[in-house]
């Protein structure tokens, strides 16, 4: 589910694959969840409600290989 | 006198978010006798690579009815200052809320932060092509928060959309409701469906997830949605990110 660019795995399914984004974050280890008001997806733990996403126009950059 | 309160970039990684900060640094404010403040509005500001955020990019606006400007514009400012995370650039606005008042000018500049990168200087030009009524003012880092603090006052005073902090949760036991009641219970002033039209009073609701209102014409909206036959409040994965 990820692309590398520029060295960076940016996610493949948009903003609203749900299902996948909630198992990539079951599977990661490093999810930590973002502050409640930039949660937007109802799974709790999930990519799309990770502190290390950055979103992009299209889709999000997992940042945690930067950040940790 | 009633005034706007918004702040950006007061975050990183490990610090409590925008706006629970802005939350805190209200109640704090309300708790010292400075007066009451209300709910809070988060602006999406423009995602864009060269932009510098944590992991969105966001501003958090409230409302506040004082009696004492300058002792709540100092008070906010030492709070910022003890409170953001270290290497931040927190900024920090404050607007007066009058109805009387003008904002277009801030409100297009919130608009411009939506959709293109603007600059600091940008930022204090709009405030100064405003005048007296606003204040901008940077408290740590490089300060570049003023740009999104500013973007958002403009924007709640110019009755933009946006989110509203804090969620809805069902009530146990209560799972069926109808609109009217859904509207009553969780204070909003208006509840409309995903194409914008109101909804019935009488239309009965199934509400067992939480659910989050917006800031929409200027008033805390709830937003219903049908699935299957069955209305319901929007639940989050419904929305469209941002
Ligand atoms: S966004 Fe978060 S949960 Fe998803 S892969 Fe990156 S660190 Fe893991």
């Amino acid at each position: 589910m990820w692309d590398t660019v520029d060295g960076m795995p940016v996610w493949q399914g948009g903003k609203t694959d749900w299902a996948a984004a909630a198992q990539a974050a079951e599977n990661c280890g490093a999810f930590r969840a973002d502050c409640e008001e930039e949660c937007v997806a109802d799974d709790d733990v999930s990519c799309y409600n990770c502190r290390f996403r950055r979103w992009t126009r299209d889709s999000f950059v997992c940042m945690k290989e930067r950040c940790l | 006198m009633n005034l706007f309160l918004c702040i950006d970039d007061t975050d990183d990684l490990d610090s409590i978010g925008t706006g629970e900060l802005l939350e805190n640094m209200r109640d704090a404010a309300a708790a010292r006798g400075l007066g009451q403040g209300g709910f809070i509005v988060r602006y999406q500001l423009l995602i864009d690579e060269t932009i510098p955020y944590t992991s969105h990019n966001s501003s958090m606006c409230c409302t506040f009815e004082t009696h004492d400007r300058d002792a709540l514009t100092a008070f906010c400012q030492s709070y910022l200052e003890a409170n953001c995370a270290e290497g931040s650039d927190p900024g920090l606005c404050i607007l007066t809320n009058n109805s009387g008042l003008d904002y277009t000018v801030l409100t297009a500049f919130g608009k411009r932060a939506q959709t293109e990168v603007v600059s600091k200087r940008d930022a204090y030009a709009a405030a100064a092509a405003f005048g007296s009524d606003v204040s901008l003012s940077e408290h740590g880092g490089t300060g570049i928060g003023v740009i999104g603090a500013l973007a958002g006052a403009g924007l709640r005073a110019g009755r933009q959309e946006g989110r509203i902090k804090g969620k809805l949760h069902p009530l146990p036991g209560r799972p069926t409701m109808t609109a009217g009641e859904f509207a009553a219970l969780y204070a909003l002033s208006q509840l409309v469906d995903t194409n914008g039209q109101p909804v019935d009073p009488q239309r009965v609701l199934t509400f067992t997830e939480p659910t989050k209102a917006v800031f929409r014409d200027g008033m805390v909206t709830g937003v219903v949605c049908c699935e299957n036959g069955v209305w319901k409040p929007l639940p989050k994965r419904k929305k469209e990110k941002q």
